[in-house]
């Protein structure tokens, strides 16, 4: 954790460094693939659109940028942006550093869904298509369930939510499991497939289909960073300062919870995003919610843009599972912060 | 200024408190004191509106708490709790602007008027060059007049704090309660607080309120409390009251040095 507030020049710095990752994601995102295409030609394609010269890519080409790789990391960047602000949120509302977006059962829930639609639906398909609504579905229904479990009471503490959320969690998982035990191998590949995550069905139907719930759920998540900054000092100390605790805590996690159901509907479950982002974050600029909230949104998205670029290229043309690459580039870059900011601390 | 009425409070089939009648007038100290598990804490809680009485009403300035929204209860009465929660990474001047939230709201950020209470605060209490540091690097009586310059910086009429001398050395709690005494004077401040230490609670405050097993024992000026019978019998243990250069002192006895049929809290010669 950082040791002192930080200064105005690292804040700036921090952010000049997040908005650079974020090009350089977005490039990453649009030239890096199988087929090679230069980025002076995409770049030259994408001038072309607003009268300044012409595009010199072959409608193959030209599909390839923009049917396939350009949805995939527009995706790519609103799912991490969804993932980072949500658990960030989450971490702030329930002051508790180990809360992610799943936490209050949005992943069980969701992986049931798609159990069911994978398993009933399918009947051989590779993907129904209706997986996406009954994950979506499966999501709300465990986070309503939890929230009215542990939250009936305006007065419930954080923790009966987050316990309420555990055996809520607990109680999907093992029905997904044994609908998993009832089916052929074939379904059960495909449930691991989607659980682990992965952007490889993207196009631009799912990005307008989660793009409002991103907007509007990210945009509350982060105009409550001052609510969760006066959060940190415990629910009666808030309330005596003029905050409404329960309204707030409702609202933040109805938003949190909406928009990462939207987007585990679409891309699966992605794990380490929604917990790891906001850690480094604040390792970097502190802990107060008004700078962690906004940095995450375009860190989360960066990351995960960058995190499927390496997903889809290393061992192409198969991909890894996305929430695996998250891990594996996650967990070390987190324990150097730690490290670096630990001996920086006297 | 601060009315109670017929208060009680439960904890599901517990009663904490009951039937309190208090009339706290403006710019006055009011100090509640009483053994451990009287109920003094749930009481203040009540006062500062973070607990709904199960019967009677709690009304500052007219206005019943129940009534008002947190931003609204917020501007009207301020506290302190025994315990504050300080958060790690938050400067000392972020930390006392919080104080100022019911005012500007949680969607906007504080206006030139709410950085210039706090810059007061800040310098009243001489916490102006603590204002970059974090927070949880201040020392324990630091901490303290931070959080009760939190409260200030609310600029409510009524402050009410909960055992604010807390884990305190003496200098430091004379510290905090000189401060406090000094608020009342000059800027008619109302204030209602719990302390343990009752040589303390005589010292600073003009009126004692008693409180045993949830109920209201003595009400009454500082001196008169204190010499009280019901005091010594609140407590379960002897009490002497000394005289020291015109201050009352109360002193504990140890029961072997007690004289069997006398009352220990006895005026010294």
């Amino acid at each position: 954790m950082l040791a002192s507030p930080p200064s105005t020049r690292r804040v700036f710095f921090v952010v000049a460094a997040t908005v650079a990752a974020l090009g350089l994601a977005v490039v990453f995102g649009l030239v890096i693939g199988p087929t090679s295409i230069s980025t002076s030609r995409i770049l030259g394609n994408v001038f072309s659109y607003v009268g300044i010269g012409h595009s010199t890519l072959t409608s193959l080409q030209s599909s390839i940028v923009w049917q396939l790789r350009a949805p995939r990391m527009v995706l790519g960047l609103l799912a991490g942006a969804m993932l980072a602000v949500a658990g960030g949120t989450y971490q702030g509302v329930f002051r508790n550093p180990l809360a992610d977006p799943y936490l209050l059962g949005v992943a069980a829930g969701a992986g049931l869904g798609a159990t069911l639609a994978i398993v009933n639906i399918a009947h051989g398909s590779s993907v129904p298509t209706w997986t996406p609504v009954l994950a979506f579905v499966g999501a709300m229904v465990a986070v309503v369930l939890t929230w009215v479990i542990g939250g009936r009471s305006l007065r419930s503490t954080p923790a009966t939510l987050v316990l309420a959320g555990v055996a809520i969690s607990a109680l999907f998982t093992s029905a997904q499991t044994f609908l998993q035990q009832q089916s052929s191998t074939q379904s059960i590949a495909r449930v691991y497939i989607w659980l682990l995550g992965s952007l490889s069905n993207a196009n631009w139907r799912s990005v307008v289909i989660v793009l409002p719930y991103v907007v509007v759920c990210g945009a509350v998540c982060v105009l409550a960073g001052r609510a969760l900054d006066v959060m940190s000092v415990g629910d009666d100390e808030a309330r005596s300062l003029g905050l409404s605790v329960s309204t707030l805590r409702l609202v933040v996690v109805a938003a949190s919870s909406l928009g990462t159901a939207a987007i585990v509907s679409v891309v699966g479950l992605i794990g380490f995003v929604g917990i790891i982002v906001p850690h480094i974050t604040r390792l970097l600029v502190g802990t107060s919610y008004r700078r962690i909230l906004p940095i995450s949104v375009v860190f989360g998205a960066a990351f995960l843009v960058l995190c499927d670029t390496v997903a889809r290229t290393v061992m192409a043309p198969s991909e890894l599972p996305l929430g695996v690459v998250t891990a594996v580039i996650g967990a070390p870059v987190f324990v150097v912060i730690l490290s670096v900011r630990r001996m920086g601390t006297p | 200024m601060v009315h109670l009425d017929n208060v009680s409070l439960r904890a599901g089939s517990t009663t904490l408190v009951r039937d309190v009648n208090l009339d706290v007038a403006a710019g006055s100290w009011c100090t509640i004191i009483g053994p451990n598990g009287a109920g003094k804490t749930t009481l203040v809680a009540a006062i500062a509106g973070l607990r709904s009485p199960s019967h009677g009403s709690v009304s500052i300035d007219g206005q019943p708490l129940a009534e008002l929204h947190e931003r609204e209860r917020a501007r009207l009465v301020a506290y302190v709790p025994q315990h504050p929660e300080i958060p790690a990474g938050m400067a000392v001047e972020e930390y006392v602007a919080l104080g100022r939230v019911a005012f500007h709201g949680v969607l906007r950020a504080p206006s030139a008027h709410d950085r210039e209470v706090v810059a007061g605060v800040l310098e009243r209490l001489e916490l102006a060059d603590f204002r970059g540091r974090d927070s949880t690097s201040l020392s324990g009586g630091e901490r303290q007049r931070m959080v009760l310059a939190r409260a200030l910086a609310q600029a409510t009429k009524v402050v009410v704090l909960d055992e604010p001398t807390t884990g305190l050395d003496v200098r430091h709690q004379m510290d905090i309660l000189e401060q406090l005494k000094t608020e009342v004077a000059e800027c008619g401040l109302t204030v209602i607080a719990t302390l343990h230490d009752l040589t303390l609670a005589g010292l600073f405050t003009d009126r004692l309120v008693l409180l045993s097993r949830g109920v209201v024992v003595v009400d009454g000026l500082a001196h008169d409390v204190i010499r009280s019978p019901q005091l010594e019998a609140s407590y379960g243990t002897s009490l002497r009251v000394v005289n020291v250069d015109g201050s009352d002192v109360v002193v504990p006895v140890r029961a072997e040095f007690s004289r069997p049929g006398t009352a220990a809290h006895r005026l010294a010669p």
